[in-house]
């Protein structure tokens, strides 16, 4: 291996390790627990892309560490209703506010845009049917599950 | 050195989107919950920069009112503005026209620097 191809593997594993890895939605379905009665649940996730894939900044609930926004990956927080904050923060601060009623399920996804010294990662809120369908492809990062 | 200070600056400030406009407002809950959808398609653009498009079809509850019109809350899809952060928002409209957005969270009106006619369609009460 010359030293370019060994630069380009050194990068590509470096994205490639960047990104989440994990069970799929599909096979972690059956293990996600119901919603309680008296809460909603918001599920969190970041697109596979490989743009900013290194940047991967803890995401705040309510001012609570509720897990990272990585690349391909998805969690998921049970919560009473009313009224969240969900923030992350690289060189600034991205907030995201939105209500929960019981029962509802929200879908939040946060994405990566270009800042100036670093990238930026947003949480924006997106309706039900394409959130559960971006969702299909993410891979499972959060607590672990009872089996 | 200064002027290259003052370029850096400017370059950082115009990075910035600025907070979404706000005052607080009351909202005052309708005893009965009526419900429309959006005739034609809607495009505002918010004083942050940022465009947002309401497709036709999309159907929205009343949701009460506020001095400034209206509270419609979109039910079929999620709707927000943004400017420094993202906020969860419903429509205001008064008099047939989209005069700015209810923030639920913050409990704030975030008007429009220019209204847009907006088209609704009473669902018949079932």
């Amino acid at each position: 291996m010359n030293r370019s191809q060994f630069v380009v593997a050194a990068v590509l594993a470096l994205v490639l390790a960047g990104c989440a890895s994990g069970p799929k939605l599909s096979e972690v379905s059956s293990s996600i627990p119901p919603l309680r009665v008296d809460e909603g649940r918001v599920f969190f996730y970041r697109s596979n892309s490989m743009l900013g894939a290194a940047i991967q900044p803890t995401v705040y609930m309510d001012g609570k560490e509720v897990g990272s926004s990585k690349p391909g990956g998805f969690f998921f927080v049970d919560a009473k209703p009313g009224n969240h904050e969900v923030a992350t923060s690289t060189e600034v601060e991205k907030k995201l506010t939105f209500t929960l009623e019981r029962g509802q399920t929200r879908y939040v996804r946060t994405t990566i845009s270009m800042g100036i010294l670093a990238g930026r990662v947003q949480p924006e809120l997106v309706d039900e049917a394409e959130g559960r369908k971006e969702l299909a492809e993410m891979s499972y990062i959060g607590k672990p599950l009872a089996r | 050195m200064t002027r290259i200070a003052c370029a850096f600056a400017c370059f950082l400030l115009a990075a910035c989107a600025p907070e979404v406009v706000r005052r607080d407002s009351a909202l005052m809950l309708p005893s009965t919950v009526a419900y429309y959808t959006v005739a034609s398609p809607l495009s505002v653009r918010l004083d942050s920069g940022y465009s947002r498009t309401l497709a036709a079809g999309v159907r929205l509850a009343d949701a009460g009112m506020i001095p400034e019109g209206r509270v419609l809350k979109p039910v079929s899809t999620v709707f927000t503005v943004e400017g420094t952060h993202q906020h969860e928002a419903y429509l205001v409209e008064r008099s047939g026209r989209l005069v700015g957005f209810y923030l639920p969270v913050e409990r704030a009106f975030s008007p429009l620097s220019e209204s847009v006619p907006i088209q609704l369609q009473g669902e018949s009460q079932k």
